[in-house]
């Protein structure tokens, strides 16, 4: 995936995308937008950074793992959690230097003990005590989709694609444009960059 | 509800007490068994450290999300430290306790004792495994690129002599109960050397760190600083380290003329530091910035 830093405008639309796709519980977000002030009057602007997993080539939360519950799924290499494996030993979280990963501590909903039909669907896909993270909405890319934050973003500030076709529309940009991947010094590898 | 998503600094929030417990908990046991065997202790010091160690994997068990799956945690040595830990827990348990249990009135039928060839198999297996549940704990931290505080060479060293000091103040602390003086003063001697081998790894830990990048720099600050400064630089520094190491250059040179009251002491202000130690290392882990920061 690239992430257009000139386009996006901080509106949360992917961030609430996300939510509406993938019903994760109050206080949890596997994708939000950071802003950070920049400047001073009357220079002064907001700059937005959407973050996520990177589904990083080489991930530091998967060797952490103590019983394989965090994996790479082989035909894509999207990093992925089963959870009826994961133990909750938070392992992965304190070892993913993006902030990206989560744990819900109860089923609460956004309007306290009794959800609402939606949310009892939408808990169903993940468990209580357990990690959860950004999927890249792999229940859409297995039917041909694209992640719903990148359909939703108005700006198309999202763009996601096969980094190893030469003529797909990210590996355009990414040759077209100045970009950086998040914390490369660290060996992650990620498969996401910021355009600039 | 509103969500304040900025870029500042955020300290690890998931691993706490109850993780501080355990990493402490298990390392004085396997500390303790090194001391027990290294220094030929009485039998109920090796009771002890087995005690403790299973009293902090029942502490591990509290802090899990799904603890019922607990035995899963296993199944990825090669890669993972909790993998390891957790084996060299589990062999710790069961050889330790075969290996101490002939010492027991009830179990004096087995077969084998200290003097036997399988009974000294069971206390070197028992022993590397120690070894092992004393060093682990620094490793899980060092592996995690995210927290340039943890992510040092240094950290399994500071935990390894740190619980090995904790070991030193638990047997000091049990010394009225019947640890012959004999074994007592190299103990006291090792006491010291760890205390200035702490505070020496500590000081090249951070001055190292606040040197580095912003996270590291930060966490440095967060262990200078507030409350987390104050039982830094009070319960770990003072009471963990140096007001033991005073106890100790005042005890008298004969072991036997030392005051249980102040072998007590000594020992029960290395414990308290040793807890303190392992809870604001853990509090004072702060992830990298965003690459926006």
């Amino acid at each position: 995936m690239v992430i257009d830093l000139k386009r996006c405008v901080g509106c949360q639309s992917c961030t609430l995308a996300c939510k509406a796709e993938n019903g994760t519980p109050p206080g949890i977000f596997w994708m939000r937008v950071l802003s950070k002030e920049e400047g001073t009057y009357p220079q002064a602007r907001t700059v937005f950074l959407p973050i996520r997993c990177n589904h990083c080539d080489d991930p530091p939360c998967v060797p952490v793992c103590p019983t394989g519950a965090s994996y790479k799924r082989e035909q894509d290499n999207l990093v992925l959690i089963d959870q009826d494996k994961c133990i909750g030993c938070r392992a992965c979280i304190v070892a993913c230097p993006y902030q990206v990963r989560f744990i819900a501590e109860d089923s609460k909903g956004y309007y306290g003990e009794k959800l609402t039909p939606y949310e009892e669907e939408h808990y169903r896909q993940w468990q209580p005590r357990t990690v959860q993270k950004c999927t890249f909405c792999a229940h859409r890319i297995d039917q041909g989709l694209e992640p719903a934050c990148v359909q939703t973003c108005p700006t198309q500030a999202l763009v996601c694609g096969d980094l190893n076709d030469p003529e797909s529309e990210i590996s355009r940009l990414l040759r077209a444009r100045v970009n950086f991947p998040p914390r490369a010094e660290l060996g992650t590898q990620p498969s996401l960059f910021y355009l600039t | 509800m509103t969500q304040n998503f900025t870029v500042e600094l955020r300290g690890q929030e998931e691993w706490a007490w109850l993780v501080a417990i355990d990493l402490f908990l298990g390392g004085l046991g396997g500390g303790l068994f090194l001391l027990f065997k290294i220094f030929s202790l009485p039998p109920f010091v090796g009771l002890v450290a087995l005690a403790l160690v299973i009293l902090g994997a029942l502490v591990l068990f509290a802090e899990l999300g799904r603890p019922v799956r607990a035995w899963r945690a296993i199944a990825r040595p090669l890669t993972s430290w909790i993998s390891r830990g957790v084996i060299a827990v589990s062999l710790f348990i069961a050889a330790g306790a075969l290996s101490v249990a002939p010492s027991l009135s009830i179990f004096s039928f087995l077969p084998w004792n200290q003097a036997t060839t399988a009974g000294t198999v069971l206390g070197a297996v028992a022993a590397v495994a120690a070894f092992f549940v004393a060093l682990y704990p620094g490793f899980v931290l060092s592996a995690s690129p995210s927290i340039p505080f943890w992510n040092s060479p240094l950290l399994p060293v500071l935990f390894l002599f740190s619980s090995l000091l904790g070991a030193a103040g638990i047997a000091l602390l049990l010394s009225p109960l019947g640890i012959p003086g004999g074994a007592l003063e190299p103990i006291i001697s090792l006491a010291a050397l760890l205390i200035a081998a702490n505070l020496g790894l500590v000081a090249v830990h951070l001055t190292t760190l606040s040197r580095s990048a912003e996270a590291a720099r930060e966490s440095v600050r967060r262990l200078n600083r507030g409350t987390l400064g104050w039982t830094f630089k009070l319960g770990v520094i003072l009471v963990g380290m140096l007001l033991p190491l005073s106890i100790i250059a005042w005890l008298p040179p004969v072991v036997s003329q030392v005051e249980p009251s102040a072998a007590i002491a000594a020992g029960a202000s290395i414990l308290i530091g040793g807890l303190l130690f392992r809870y604001c290392i853990l509090k004072a882990g702060v992830y990298v910035a965003f690459p926006l920061a």
